[in-house]
């Protein structure tokens, strides 16, 4: 169990969130002219690092809106939280 | 058709804790993002739209509460006949989602209203909630959507010791049961 700073309402239990995965993938431009291994590859596959990473969450039980975190999965330290739009805020 | 039948939830008394059920009352959700829609909402329910997170602005018969930065909820303060309701409906239904300024949606039937007060409250509510109300119980009109025994409930701050919780109509009647027997043992 760990705080979250939503971006809208403040600080809140873990346990109102949802996690939504690796956040900054851009969707191809042209789908179309994609092999199934390409599209599979957007649709599907997550890095899933030990360490800091970027990942997209949702404040599901509150303000129901998307941010993007910092996170380092290795200790559940968050570094930052931004909204969705945002540039992150650290490499 | 809006069902106004509220599932049995009666008035239980226990050592400084009052469970009661205010229904039907009117209830709206209403969504827009622009300026204009935060302006047209306040000018036709003489409510100053609050903008400012977890917080919420009253009138002598409505409440305003903020739920997200692009969405309210609405509801009154006294019981309602119908035709008052659908007097307000339509009002805001012509003045905002036929002008495309947001939307408007009539949620009377969808969350049930339970009213909690008495010096224990926050007590009954630490039962249940990861929600730290040491803040929200000191500021009056304060607003917070939480879990509360893992059901999603929004939480009101009317008065000193004085909270609505809403809670959607499915869950009402378990939140109900499980709130008293939380509330006996306090």
């Amino acid at each position: 169990m760990f705080l979250i700073n939503c971006p809208y309402c403040g600080e809140r239990d873990q346990s109102e969130f949802t996690a939504g995965g690796e956040a900054h993938i851009v969707r191809p431009k042209q789908p179309t002219e994609l092999s199934d291994d390409q599209w599979a590859e957007f649709l599907f596959m997550r890095k899933n690092i030990k360490g800091v990473q970027l990942e997209r969450w949702n404040h599901s039980h509150g303000c129901r809106k998307w941010f993007n975190m910092v996170r380092d999965t290795s200790n559940d330290r968050i570094h930052a939280v931004y909204k969705m739009g945002q540039k992150p805020p650290i490499e | 058709m809006l069902n106004f039948n509220n599932p049995v939830i009666d008035t239980k008394e226990y050592s400084e804790i009052r469970i009661s059920k205010t229904e039907p009352i009117l209830k709206m959700n209403l969504r827009g993002k622009n300026r204009d829609f935060i302006t047209k909402i306040g000018k036709e329910l003489s409510i100053i739209t609050p903008v400012d997170p977890n917080t919420s602005a009253s009138n002598e018969k409505l409440n305003l509460l903020w739920l997200s930065p692009d969405e309210w909820l609405l509801y009154s303060n006294h019981m309602i006949d119908l035709k008052d309701a659908n007097f307000l409906d339509d009002k805001l239904f012509n003045e905002i989602s036929k002008k495309k300024l947001g939307s408007v949606t009539n949620v009377s039937d969808h969350w049930i209203m339970i009213n909690l007060n008495g010096k224990k409250v926050f007590e009954l509510l630490s039962a249940g909630c990861p929600y730290n109300f040491n803040n929200f119980k000191n500021s009056k009109g304060a607003v917070t959507q939480t879990l509360f025994n893992h059901i999603d409930v929004i939480i009101h701050n009317k008065n000193v010791n004085d909270l609505n919780l809403f809670v959607r109509r499915s869950f009402s009647e378990h939140l109900f049961l499980w709130m008293n027997d939380a509330a006996s043992r306090i």
